[in-house]
């Protein structure tokens, strides 16, 4: 399998007035086409900025980092658009749901920004693979905390991204939902799509292939989740 | 979906804050639609008003041409008289094709019922000049001949607001000596209306005012001749020369600032409006910063958000104006008996004159000042990084 995320010497610094936040220390970071990894790690330890840095949305201070064979470092935010438009789904914690677009409306969102309007039946059929078919004309405020992550899982999904990132997807729903949402991502995987999660949740995270644990912005560890394995990746 | 539809749909979010808004602009675009309606009216129904006398040139007592103007269209009293010499002396200028002599004068009604006293304009004329005059004018019963005592004609506004009727009998002049009504004039849309009309020696004689007149008005043979006469006219002494569009010319300036007036009111309403909108959707901005994020990280660039920001702006203000033109429409009446109120001199008929192309400037005017608004927002709005977004600060 090639590898679609390739981060070599991630290193990401904030200014706080004359303070220095390191949050990411000189990440390496590989993730294979088709493979399920999860991040854990205490708060602070630079989960979100390095799935940040990952997605694109945020530009690392040093190292270098190819999302699907393409250089990311010096491309220009017009550059870095496409990139996201065309490669990579996000999925938030908080969902953020448009609350006055129905769950269909919401999933289409994306379409509206790649200019690629009309795709009717590619929204109905990411309705029932979220399994919210019979939800769609519903408003955000019509639907349980995993309905909403379902919708924000399809709008993820509809541009046919190479790559999903989820932001604690879980962080806001209980253990059922969870559960069921994490069997809907171990789902997407089956069906060929990369997965990198960010999670508190141990449990959850094991359910990746890989599972690496984050502290101080460095990579402390990886483990291989993959059934009869107990090994270090 | 579409740009417009998510634009529609945001604005729906706060829907007691954007209804403010559109009336904001809708008051605005209103009372601009208005005062452009109301400019090309006001100088069409002068016009109308002016030309309704039939008149080429006037001659007055010597005063303020600015009251005599004012006098002559609206009726009063002008304290100072020409003479028969004068009428004369007019009469002999070449290209001058009729002079008529008219006395003016005012005198008090009592209402029987209210006991109120109003003032009633009276117009002594000849009636065969007048109608050289004023060809369009037709009658109810009959008009007037000039060696006739004690009858008058009387205009139809008047007639109807005071119940009169043709054989009617009315006491007029110090002596109230009774008149008898003889026509009614056909409704002539103009000040007309308002007027009761004697044969002018009977005027003069009940108001004491034998061999005084008013007003000459002269009517040219050739109208390009009319500076020439004019000329001429100024040379006989004691009367002043009005032209006609020297009338136009006075009242317009006199209206003129009274515009200006409205026109700053008018701009500051824009502009706090127009402050009112910026504010609204920088709020609306602030807001939706993390929204904004999210967006960028599932595609959108910095300009799709700048776009549905100005959308959004536009759709206020395009609201606004369509609102705000309805409302200008509908209460037109109301505007205008407003405006009236601020104006020096108003003619008698509809001063506000409504066009499509009035319309389309009121919308493309709301269009303009949605896309001004909205610029500052927009462009806060698209340069939001996502992360910063996301965050939750702008940056």
């Amino acid at each position: 399998m090639s590898d679609i995320v390739e981060a070599k010497g991630l290193t990401k610094v904030y200014r706080r007035g004359r303070e220095e936040i390191h949050a990411l220390r000189d990440v390496d970071f590989i993730v294979k086409k088709g493979e399920f990894a999860s991040i854990i790690g205490p708060s602070g330890s630079g989960k979100t900025a390095l799935l940040n840095v990952l997605g694109c949305l945020d530009t690392p201070t040093r190292g270098s980092l190819r999302i699907n064979g393409i250089e990311t470092c010096g491309l220009r935010e017009h550059d870095l658009v496409k990139l996201r438009r065309d490669n990579i789904g996000f999925v938030f914690q908080q969902f953020y749901l448009m609350p006055t677009l129905t769950a269909r409306e919401n999933i289409e969102l994306p379409l509206l920004f790649s200019h690629k309007n009309g795709k009717g039946a590619g929204i109905d059929g990411i309705l029932e693979m979220v399994g919210l078919s019979d939800r769609g004309n519903h408003l955000p405020g019509q639907l349980s905390g995993g309905e909403m992550q379902r919708v924000a899982i399809g709008r993820a999904l509809i541009n046919d991204p190479k790559i999903v990132l989820a932001d604690e997807p879980t962080g806001n729903l209980d253990s059922a939902t969870s559960h069921m949402i994490f069997k809907l991502f171990e789902e997407l995987n089956r069906q060929g799509m990369t997965l990198i999660i960010v999670t508190h949740n141990l449990d959850l995270a094991r359910k990746a292939h890989k599972m690496y644990t984050l502290k101080d912005g460095q990579i402390e560890g990886c483990e291989d989740c993959s059934p009869n394995t107990d090994m270090m990746c | 979906m579409n740009f417009l539809t998510l634009a529609a749909k945001n604005l729906t979010r706060r829907r007691g804050r954007t209804g403010l808004t559109i009336i904001g602009v809708a008051i605005a675009i209103s009372v601009l639609f208005s005062l452009l309606a109301l400019n090309s009216g006001y100088e069409k129904e002068l016009n109308k008003e002016v030309n309704s006398m039939g008149v080429h040139i006037l001659a007055v007592p010597k005063g303020c041409p600015y009251e005599a103007a004012s006098l002559i269209i609206h009726g009063g009293v002008i304290p100072k008289y020409l003479s028969a010499t004068d009428l004369d002396n007019v009469t002999r200028i070449p290209d001058v094709e009729l002079a008529t002599p008219m006395l003016m004068h005012q005198f008090m009604k009592k209402d029987e019922k209210t006991g109120k006293s109003t003032p009633h304009i009276i117009y002594g004329i000849k009636m065969e000049d007048m109608l050289q005059l004023k060809p369009w004018w037709k009658v109810e019963g009959r008009f007037l001949e000039d060696n006739e005592t004690r009858v008058m004609l009387v205009g139809r506004d008047l007639a109807d607001k005071e119940n009169l009727s043709v054989g009617q009998v009315l006491p007029v002049g110090p002596a109230k000596e009774d008149f008898t009504i003889v026509g009614i004039l056909e409704r002539t849309g103009d000040q007309d209306d308002q007027f009761h009309f004697f044969p002018l020696e009977e005027a003069q004689r009940v108001f004491g005012k034998e061999g005084k007149i008013t007003t000459i008005a002269v009517k040219v043979r050739e109208v390009s001749r009319i500076s020439d006469v004019s000329e001429e006219m100024e040379k006989v002494p004691d009367i002043q020369v009005v032209t006609m569009t020297q009338i136009m010319g006075t009242i317009m300036n006199l209206a003129g600032s009274a515009r200006s007036l409205l026109l700053t009111v008018i701009a500051i309403a824009l502009i706090i409006s127009a402050f009112g909108i910026i504010n609204t959707l920088l709020m609306s901005v602030n807001e939706r910063t993390r929204e904004f994020g999210m967006m960028k990280a599932i595609g959108a660039s910095g300009s799709d958000i700048g776009k549905m920001v100005l959308m959004e702006t536009v759709f206020i203000t395009i609201s606004g104006g369509i609102i705000g033109t309805l409302a200008a429409l509908v209460g037109s009446s109301l505007i205008e008996s407003f405006v009236k109120g601020m104006l020096p001199y108003s003619p008698a008929g509809s001063l506000i004159s409504f066009s499509p192309e009035l319309v389309g400037f009121s919308l493309a005017f709301s269009l303009f000042m949605g896309l001004v608004c909205g610029i500052y927002p927009a462009f806060l709005s698209s340069r939001l990084s996502p992360m910063e977004a996301i965050r939750g600060g702008m940056e």
